[in-house]
């Protein structure tokens, strides 16, 4: 049952992403905000600190490849910069403590991470002309406040998930 | 991280980044074809978009309805004001449709630059990181949609269709910042002023009418439309109300702010417009695209 959670919650919020992204750009005081949802490498991101991280990759080679062929027809970005996220946040958390508040603080870290990269990397090819600071005011900012809120909604239950399936499969391999 | 490093994994980490940066300028260059695993994978996203989308859409369509009932009695006062103007306009409007065609059957016109086969489409996703102005429909070649098909809004323009796959179409927004992405536009007020709609001010939210002869004259407020001149997009459809007049870099022809006449943030029902005339690979297509490319190539 958890096993299948696992994955069932991953495709969940690939497809919920979109349907948020509908919402955005929002306009506050005749500005325009981007908020860009991230929930699918926030909750690998927590595959990967507390479950398994080859499982969290692979999800992320997977879902990211996705992604690029049917959002952005560049093959290569998100299925390289999900699993290296994961990756990070796995060798990171070896050294750190893993609580809750530490690992969300982690995570908002490394989708900021995630948009500073695809910022370099857009601004570099030449598809979109943004200086950084218009980046870090209307795109970095909101994102990192709405990804927060679904971070502390939800990172409770995510670590709640995953941990009981690491528990599972512990049990497991000992039998 | 000395066991990090190891050599085994130093050459698989080589051979990724460079099979990587293969993918991604292999992608780079040509993405206006899908190729055969591209489409399979889009129609089943797509498909699975849309079992999650449609039920989303008709939540906000709730809302949306609990916010108009709430605006009712204002809205109904200033409608009855206009509703006498529009009687006589529509009267208007069917006596010169019908002078229209019978003028046409007289000097045996048939085609007409203005007439297009709507085809209706839900919006399934935005590309969610919008770094491109993309969003994703649910109608594709199977409901006759083609690349470079103008697609819009009940309040105007607001793109063209990209990308084609069996089932889904991807659409870029007018507020691109491709700067291959061209409009064929006409402001009809009195004379014809002909332009080109060229790139979108991002601090402005405008649209950029480049290409004005000089000679004529073009007010603030006066509305911008297709001009179908550009081969691809049939003519009439609206696209803003010009904003500011200036004089371009160079001084020879003006340049026009254009205020676009459909929202672009929430996009939930749009139109995509199949033109009846032959189309020409002109202004709004790939024609002149090929140098202009290379052009931008040896630029960035």
């Amino acid at each position: 049952m958890t096993r299948i959670l696992v994955i069932a919650i991953s495709v969940l919020l690939f497809y919920l992403e979109p349907i948020f992204g509908l919402f955005s750009p929002i306009e506050l005081n005749t500005d325009f905000y981007v908020l860009v949802p991230r929930f699918l490498i926030i909750y690998l991101i927590f595959v990967a600190v507390y479950y398994d991280r080859k499982r969290a990759m692979l999800y992320g080679l997977f879902f990211g490849l996705l992604y690029d062929v049917f959002f952005i027809d560049i093959i290569g970005l998100y299925s390289f910069i999900y699993p290296l996220m994961c990756l990070v946040a796995s060798f990171t958390v070896k050294y750190i403590h893993q609580h809750l508040l530490v690992s969300t603080i982690l995570t908002l870290l490394l989708v900021a991470g995630v948009e500073l990269l695809l910022f370099l990397f857009y601004t570099s090819i030449g598809i979109k002309t943004m200086t950084f600071t218009y980046f870090y005011q209307h795109n970095l900012i909101p994102t990192m406040i709405a990804n927060a809120v679904f971070l502390l909604m939800f990172g409770w239950a995510f670590k709640y998930i995953l941990l009981n399936r690491f528990n599972q499969k512990a049990l497991l391999l000992q039998k | 991280m000395p066991q990090f490093f190891s050599n085994k994994r130093l050459i698989l980490l080589l051979v990724g980044m460079i099979f990587l940066v293969a993918l991604i300028s292999f992608s780079l260059r040509d993405r206006n074809h899908a190729s055969l695993p591209e489409q399979v994978i889009k129609d089943v996203v797509g498909f699975g978009q849309s079992i999650f989308s449609k039920p989303t859409q008709y939540i906000t369509g709730v809302f949306d309805n609990v916010e108009s009932l709430l605006n009712t009695y204002d809205e109904n006062k200033r409608l009855k004001v206009r509703l006498e103007d529009y009687v006589a306009l529509q009267a208007s409007v069917n006596d010169l449709r019908l002078e229209n065609d019978e003028l046409r059957k007289i000097v045996d016109k048939e085609e007409d630059l203005r007439a297009y086969n709507p085809i209706q489409a839900t919006v399934i996703a935005r590309n969610p990181d919008q770094w491109e102005e993309k969003i994703i429909i649910d109608k594709g070649e199977i409901h006759g949609i083609e690349v470079n098909m103008a697609v819009m809004t009940a309040q105007g323009l607001i793109g063209k269709v990209t990308l084609t796959t069996p089932y889904t179409s991807t659409v870029e927004l007018l507020s691109t910042q491709n700067p291959n992405y061209r409009v064929s536009a006409v402001i009809a007020e009195g004379k014809e002023v002909f332009g080109l709609i060229e790139g979108y001010d991002e601090k402005r939210k405008e649209l950029i009418l480049k290409r004005i002869d000089s000679e004529y004259e073009v007010k603030k407020g006066q509305k911008v439309t297709t001009s179908g001149l550009g081969g691809i997009f049939p003519k009439g459809i609206l696209i803003g109300e010009v904003t500011e007049v200036t004089t371009d870099d160079y001084g020879l022809t003006k340049l026009a702010y254009v205020k676009p006449a459909a929202s672009f943030s929430i996009l939930d029902h749009v139109i995509v417009s199949k033109r009846t005339i032959t189309n020409v690979d002109g202004t709004d297509g790939g024609n002149t695209d090929a140098d202009l490319t290379e052009g931008a190539g040896d630029g960035s």
